[in-house]
Order: structure tokens, then C-alpha cells, then sequence
């Protein structure tokens, strides 16, 4: 049924096209624009922290969402990103924007290397394996000798202002928001993306038709680990210091699936509303709770949501759409079902 | 043990089911099974037919329509409460539990007896009676059978607690010609015992040959109908036309 | 030398029990109802804690507490089975999935909320007292707790065997339609089933806990231990889950003895993706219908 909701919608004219698209071009816009005007530090930084979330819960959302086969430990990607950059500077000195590439290269292999045996195999073993595997990474991390152990690696500042500073990430971490949800956005109208969604809700019948769905999830996954990978390379630069606990905290596993959840997942939009909406009441919260009451309270709306919205946000607004559009051809249609009656 | 049996009719009316909401398989099907009658349901494949079993059953909620049995509504019921009811489902295609002992699985037929064990007890010696063939076979896992001899478990587990109606899907798929027939054998005796038999069945030829009367569906309707001696001459031209020759 | 070995084999073995039973309330409801259980770890530290608490404020010992656990969990877990489960058959995999994850957070943080992060252990009158069996020195906690574990293990075993509702438990898992038209109340039979594996990871939760110190942050390495078990014993079978148990268990000791400590997880791991490359078939089909 689920199905239905990634049917083209009829073809559009080109007018009608921009008009949908121009909300979002024009956020983009005041976004870009904001980075140059905005003066207070706190606000860039936040907004940035959006971007990075967006980033990674929309790598989450091309296998998770369109594919229904669920990562219950993004952060493993993000961290090993994070140190491999770390790591390159550490012994060779060479700056994470240069390495970030690699970093992502890493956790892409790290995202196969996860992939051969869980996908292969249908259900939650990935889910679950993913869920205990950052549990494993974090361990090795450290006891490994390179990745200095809870000692953690410092990186070098950059000379610039704190405000530049906060700028630089600000466009970086908007680039690549921007980018990836476009890359969703991409997948989502592609043959690829058909697959993934045919994966998710029938898989028999995705194998059937001919899609390869094993390699279909693999690239999915190492497209996830690239963007996480990049991403936590980037991280690494602006937060300076890294270390196993921090680096590796579930917390970043858990919010991006409460962003994508809320927001709805298998829709490029969702991580467009989840990641802010997450970290606006996240930073609410945080104010009277402690954030162990706040992952509970998180933790419950998910439930709520997995069973009774299905789709989140994005799938309530859908919906809404699709009620209007229904009540307004209802009269049409009861006319039809007269008619086929009367003909049998 | 046809002693106490109370024989009543299955009625069913202008019921409507289907998977997905708006698409009915079923669009109105009507059908009376009497006590002591095989009352068989032939149709074209996505006619229906296994719907209506399934329907019947419990195992799809019909969106409107009756199912009556005797003078009791039962079409809200959930499946596993047919059986209190004297409702027995035989599904299609294999239906043992594999890993459970012949003994264990027809044992389970008389889940509802499991009160009273002693009556359970006797209820499964009755079928090793009745099976004879079984009874050497009583400690293996059905998953090591024959096809022939799973479908006598499955019969005996059907019939273990005595029920008055069975819903039968297909009794012959898989099967050699010859264990066919025995089943058909095993299904004309039930009967005799004056039970009311449901079968739909794609063999047209062996089920109308035990047939008492026939039902045709199309397209989630009644279609035909007939005694079944109706259907012995004009069966080919019945079949060309569900192919659509 | 060969005393030594002797010893780490005890070890491993008691070890390995516990394991058994960590790993069979995940197996039985991945097993029988398809389920995925990602919130198991979270019920085995629930467990722990359990105990914990019996034993500070009420003085009452582990061993009691274990048996204690048993309806305790049970309840629990039908309560979670009716509140979240059967809403859950009628969503998508994936959702269920998000359900059951959205239910570990939940857990874990209460347990946080409550206890704190602290680690804490559980200091019964023999918990550092030692036998001697055969000539080898066994700590007494693990003899005790291992003792349980099997006896356990051996009840859940006779009861799917045995029982008439055991076999109609088995025989849902086989064939649910058929167990339907013979009447078996497939609803009540699963609440039941996912109490029981709940009640089984509460009594781990307390064995465990006897043994090793436990904080709520870090249940979900149990939940990799008890999954190893699964995937390497298989669905659904209790026989199997066993012998798993005694492998992971041996392995561990085995490890533990002749490695540095963390490898041991290297070790779980590459086991984890090997098996699970190997027995891929046999974890497909119990899946099919699964969360």
C-alpha cells in the first residue's frame, strides 16, 4: 500500500514544477544568505549542526527509508570517518578537508565490509548487527595503538576568527545537506530508488522482477557510509579533539532515527523537517530535563509514531494532500461505481 | 462417534470479502452446504473460491453479508473459534506440522477436547482406528512422510473433533492419482457419516464425480449452478469458457 | 597446564549456560513468532537490576531472585506484548523494527533515569568463595548461577516437548493457519510466548548479574552475546540455543586466556559475520513474516 505514495504524481508541466520546488530553492536561498549576514555564533553553530544531521539521517533515509532495511548505528560510519581523518593528520599532518574524501572511502568499505554478511540475508540481522557493532568499533578504537585510545587525537586549529570559523562549517555542512538531499532526491526518481522501494515492501516479488536486491542494498549502504564517512571527516575539523566515547556516542545513532522517523522516512523531505524539528525540542528539553529524560521522551514518540503514524510528518501531510484531492473527485467517482454496477 | 452430532446447514449470503479495501474478491456469493451433501465450488483461477473457504473460516472478515450456520451468525468469529462451532478447515497444500510427531499433530486437532484429556485421548485412538496405516507411523515427525500419508494426517487432525462442517481447499494438489482417489474415497465417506462437505477444487472431473451439487463462481460471483448430474455432459464446454477459448 | 585448561573449560561451560538462557528467550520469540527483539538486552538488564534491588533493600539472595524473576517477567512481558506487539502485526517490518528500537531507548534511559550509569554488582555471602571439583577451584557463584541456568534451560525444553500448549506453541510456528482452524488461539498463545522469552531474559538478566558487573548504558552487549547464540544455535530450538551457549562460552574463556582482553570481541564479531555468511538460508525462512 505504501507503494502508492511513490507513484509519479501525473506529469507536471514545467510551471507547476518550479512551483513546488521554489519553497525549497528559496530556503536554500535565505539559508546561503544567512551565513553571510549572521553575526551570532551560537545561532551558525546550531544551524550547522542542523546541516549535519540533515546530512546524515538523509544517508540513513536511502537505505532505511526507501529500503526499509534499518541502521541502528549510523554513528559507526560518522566516528570512523571522524578518525580516519584524525588519524591522517595525526602521522601525516594533512588537513581533514583534504582527507574527507577518504574518510568517506573508509566508511564506505566499513559499510560493505558490514554488508556482506547481514544483507544477503533478509529481516533485522542488519538492523541488529548494526545496532552491536558500534559497540565493537568504539572497543577497538580503543585499544588500537593509531587511534591513541581514550587519550583521543587533537586536531590544529585553523587561523581564523571564531566567527569564520563558525561560517566555514556553516556553508560546508549546508553543502552537504544540500547535496545529499538532492542525491535523495535523485535516487528517489530513479530506477534505484524504485528498487529500494520494492525491496522494502515486497521483496520476493523486487527479486522476481529482476532486481538484484543484494547489490542494491550493498551500494545503498556504502552510499550511506561515504556521506557519514565525509561528514564525521568534517566533524573532526571543527570540533578539534576527538575521542572514542564522544566520537561514538549512540546519542548520534538514536537521533538520526528519531529525525527520520518523525520526519518520515523513504521521503527526501523528512529529514528536511525531523533533524530540525528533533534538535529544536531536543534543545527545549534540555532546559528542564535531563537527557536521559529527554531520550525517554524521544523514545516514546517514536513508538507512537512506528505504530500509529506510519510515515511521520511527511506521511500525516500526504495524506491530508491525498483526503482533499479525494473528497473533491469523490462526486466523480461515485457516478463511475453506479455505472459499473448497473453494466454487471 | 456420530452419535450426538447436531447437523446443520451452511448458509451463506450475498457475502463480499477481499484483501484490499475498495477490491473485493468476493462481490456477492451466495451457497447452501447441507448435511450429508459434498457441495462443490468450481470457478476459473481468481474466481474466488479459496476466498470463500478462507471466508468461511474466519480467516477474512467479510465487509458485509451473512454467514449462517444452523440459525447462528458466525462471520464475525475469529478462526480459531470455528472449530468450537464444528467448522473445520482443511487449507491448501501441505498444512502438517512438520516437526511435530503424527501422534502430536493430530492431537492438536483436538485442541478444543484439551480439558478433558482422557476424551482427547480416545478422540486420537479413534484415528489411529479409523487410519490404521498411521498408527506404525505415530512416533515420526510428519516432515518424513509421504505426500499420500501426510494428507491422512491432516485428515485425521481435520476430523479428530468430530466437526460438522468441513471446509475442504484442494484436497488433491501434489498428490499421485491413485492417493487422489483415496482422499475423493475418504471425502464420500465423511459425507456418509452426514456431515456437510465444502470442497472447492480445480480437478473438475473428481469433484464433480462426488459431488452433490455444484457450484461455478466467476469473477467473485455465482456464475452456474446445479445437481451435479447437470455438469456431467457439458464439462468440457464449461471449462473452455473459463479459459476464455 | 593441562589443570589450567581444565579450569577454563569449568569456566567456559558455566559461562556458557548463561549464555544459553540469554540467547533462548531472543531465539524462542525470533524463532516461534518471527519477532525480532531488539529490546531483549534492555529486559536482561531489567533483570539485573531486579535482583540488584531485592538484594539491597529486601536482603534477598540472588538465587531466590532468579525464580522471583521468572512471573515477574513473564507479566511484563505480556503486558509489552498486548500494549505494543499486537498493534504491531498490522504495520510494516520496518516500523515494528523502529518500535521495538524506540523500546530499548526507552528502557535503557529509565533504567539510567533510576540507577544512574554507575556500574554496580551484586556481593552475595559466596559470591568470592570457591569449590573444589575434581581438583579444579570453580568459583561458587558461577557454579550456582550455570546450575540454574541449565535447569531453566531444561524446563523451557520439556515444556515445548511435553506439553500440549508447548506443541501448540510449535506448531503455530510451523503452521499458523493450520494451528488457527484447529483452534488454537494464535493471539494468546504468542502474548504467552513473547512472555516467556521476556521471563527467560529477566532470569539471565539476574545469572548474569550474580557473575558480572552491570549498569544500564551497557546492555547491549548482552544483546551481541545473545544474538551470537541465536544465529549460531538457530531458531527456535532450545536443544541448539544450548550447545551455542557452551560454544560462545568456551570460546570466550578460551580467548579470554590466551589473548588480550578485547579481542575477545574481534573474535565475537568475525564468528558473528562468518556465521551468519554460512547459516543464511536457515535464518531467511524464519524471518519471512517477521518484524
Amino acid at each position: 500500500m505504501l507503494s502508492l505514495f511513490f507513484l509519479p504524481s501525473t506529469r507536471e508541466s514545467a510551471s507547476g514544477r518550479i512551483y513546488r520546488r521554489a519553497p525549497w530553492l528559496l530556503a536554500l536561498s535565505v539559508l546561503a544568505l544567512y551565513g553571510v549576514l549572521g553575526r551570532q555564533l551560537f545561532l551558525l553553530s546550531t544551524l550547522g549542526t542542523v546541516f549535519l544531521y540533515i546530512a546524515l539521517t538523509q544517508a540513513w533515509n536511502i537505505l532505511g527509508g526507501y529500503g526499509g532495511y534499518l541502521n541502528f548505528g549510523m554513528v559507526t560510519f560518522f566516528g570512523v570517518g571522524a578518525y580516519t581523518s584524525a588519524v591522517l593528520f595525526q602521522y601525516w599532518e594533512i588537513s581533514p578537508f583534504l582527507t574527507a574524501p577518504f574518510a568517506g572511502i573508509t566508511s564506505a568499505a566499513l559499510a560493505l565490509l558490514i554488508g556482506i554478511p547481514t544483507l544477503r540475508i533478509r529481516g533485522a540481522y542488519f538492523a541488529l548487527i548494526t545496532l552491536i557493532i558500534t559497540f565493537a568499533v568504539q572497543i577497538l578504537v580503543l585499544d588500537m595503538p593509531f587511534t591513541q585510545g581514550a587519550l583521543g587525537i587533537y586536531l590544529q586549529p585553523l587561523s581564523l576568527t571564531p566567527l569564520g570559523v563558525e561560517r566555514l562549517f556553516y556553508y560546508l555542512f549546508l553543502a552537504c545537506a544540500a547535496l545529499v538531499t538532492l542525491l535523495v532526491y535523485a535516487i528517489e526518481h530513479s530506477n534505484f530508488g524504485w528498487a529500494l522501494v520494492a525491496i522494502r515492501e515486497d521483496e520476493d516479488a523486487a527479486e522476481i522482477i529482476g532486481i538484484r536486491t543484494v547489490e542494491v542494498k550493498w551500494i545503498a549502504n556504502c552510499l550511506a557510509g561515504f556521506v557519514a564517512g565525509v561528514v564525521g571527516g568534517l566533524y573532526a575539523q571543527r570540533i578539534l579533539y576527538i575521542e572514542p566515547t564522544g566520537t561514538f556516542a549512540f546519542d548520534i545513532s538514536l537521533n538520526v532515527v528519531l529525525m527520520a522517523v518523525i520526519g518520515g522516512a523513504g521521503t527526501w523531505q523528512g529529514p528536511l523537517i525531523g533533524a530540525p524539528l528533533v534538535l529544536l525540542v531536543a534543545d527545549a528539553l534540555r532546559v528542564t530535563f535531563t537527557s536521559e529524560v529527554n531520550r525517554a521522551i524521544f523514545s516514546v514518540i517514536v513508538i507512537l509514531i512506528a505504530l500509529f503514524i506510519p510515515g511521520g510528518i511527511m506521511g500525516l501531510w500526504t495524506r491530508w494532500g491525498r483526503g482533499r484531492a479525494e473528497k473533491a473527485a469523490a462526486g466523480g467517482t461515485q457516478g463511475a461505481r453506479a455505472d459499473e454496477q448497473s453494466v454487471q | 462417534m456420530n452419535m450426538s452430532r447436531t447437523t446443520s446447514t451452511l448458509r451463506i449470503q450475498e457475502i463480499v470479502a477481499g484483501y484490499t479495501p475498495g477490491h473485493p474478491v468476493l462481490r456477492g456469493v451466495n451457497l447452501v452446504a447441507k448435511p450429508g451433501h459434498i457441495t462443490v465450488v468450481l470457478g476459473p483461477n481468481g474466481a474466488g473460491k479459496s476466498t470463500l473457504l478462507r471466508s468461511i473460516a474466519g480467516f477474512l472478515r467479510p465487509s458485509s453479508g451473512s454467514i449462517v450456520l444452523g440459525e447462528t451468525e458466525i462471520s464475525a468469529l475469529p478462526p480459531h473459534r470455528h472449530i468450537e462451532r464444528g467448522i473445520a478447515l482443511l487449507p491448501q497444500g501441505r498444512s502438517t506440522f512438520p516437526e511435530l510427531t503424527v501422534t502430536e499433530n493430530i492431537e492438536l486437532g483436538g485442541w478444543t477436547m484439551r480439558s478433558d484429556r482422557k476424551r482427547l485421548r480416545r478422540a486420537v485412538e479413534a484415528m489411529f482406528e479409523r487410519y490404521s496405516h498411521l498408527r506404525e507411523l505415530r512416533n515420526k515427525p510428519t516432515g518424513a512422510l509421504s505426500g499420500g500419508q501426510q494428507r491422512a494426517v491432516e485428515i485425521a487432525r481435520l476430523i479428530v473433533s468430530d466437526p460438522t462442517v468441513l471446509l475442504i481447499d484442494e484436497p488433491s494438489v501434489g498428490l499421485s492419482p491413485i492417493v487422489a482417489s483415496q482422499v475423493y474415497r475418504e471425502l464420500q465417506a465423511l459425507k456418509a457419516e452426514g456431515r456437510a462437505i465444502l470442497l472447492v477444487d480445480q480437478d473438475v472431473r473428481a469433484a464433480i464425480n462426488v459431488a452433490d451439487y455444484v457450484y461455478v463462481l466467476n469473477s467473485g460471483r455465482n456464475d452456474i449452478e446445479g445437481d451435479s448430474s447437470a455438469f456431467h455432459g457439458d464439462l468440457g464446454a464449461m471449462v473452455r469458457r473459463w479459459l476464455g477459448v | 597446564m593441562l589443570e589450567h585448561l581444565a579450569a577454563i573449560a569449568a569456566d567456559g561451560i558455566l559461562l556458557g549456560l548463561i549464555y544459553a538462557i540469554a540467547g533462548l528467550g531472543l531465539s524462542l520469540v525470533l524463532g516461534i513468532m518471527g519477532i525480532v527483539n531488539v529490546a531483549h538486552s534492555a529486559f536482561i538488564m531489567l533483570g539485573s537490576f531486579f535482583a540488584f534491588e531485592l538484594f539491597e533493600r529486601l536482603g534477598i539472595d540472588p538465587i531466590i531472585s532468579f525464580f522471583l524473576a521468572l512471573p515477574v517477567f513473564f507479566v511484563l512481558g505480556t503486558v509489552v506484548y498486548r500494549m505494543l506487539l499486537t498493534r504491531l502485526e498490522r504495520v510494516a517490518q520496518a516500523q515494528g523494527l523502529v518500535a521495538m528500537f524506540g523500546l530499548m531507548v526507552l528502557i535503557e534511559n529509565l533504567g539510567t533515569i533510576v540507577w544512574t550509569t554507575d556500574t554496580r554488582v551484586i556481593t552475595a555471602s559466596y559470591t568470592n568463595s570457591s569449590v573444589v571439583v575434581g581438583g579444579l577451584f570453580i568459583a561458587k557463584v558461577k557454579l550456582i548461577a550455570g546450575i540454574l541456568a541449565l535447569a531453566l534451560t531444561a524446563i523451557f525444553w520439556a515444556f515445548l516437548r511435553f506439553t500440549l500448549v508447548g506443541r501448540a506453541i510449535r506448531a503455530m510456528s510451523q503452521n499458523r493457519d493450520a494451528a488457527m482452524s484447529a483452534g488454537i488461539d494464535v493471539r494468546r498463545l504468542s502474548t504467552m510466548m513473547f512472555g516467556l522469552g521476556i521471563a527467560c531474559a529477566g532470569a539471565a538478566g539476574v545469572a548474569l548479574a550474580m557473575i558480572f558487573p552491570f549498569s544500564p548504558n551497557t546492555q547491549v552487549q548482552w544483546l551481541a552475546w545473545a544474538f551470537l547464540v541465536v544465529i549460531l544455535g538457530g531458531l527456535g530450538n532450545v536443544a541448539n540455543t544450548l550447545v551455542a551457549g557452551l560454544i560462545v562460552g568456551l570460546l570466550q574463556t578460551l580467548c579470554a586466556a590466551f589473548l588480550p582482553f578485547d579481542y575477545v570481541y574481534l573474535v565475537l564479531y568475525v564468528l558473528l559475520a562468518a556465521v551468519l555468511v554460512l547459516r543464511r538460508e536457515g535464518l531467511t525462512l524464519a524471518v519471512r513474516r517477521a518484524i
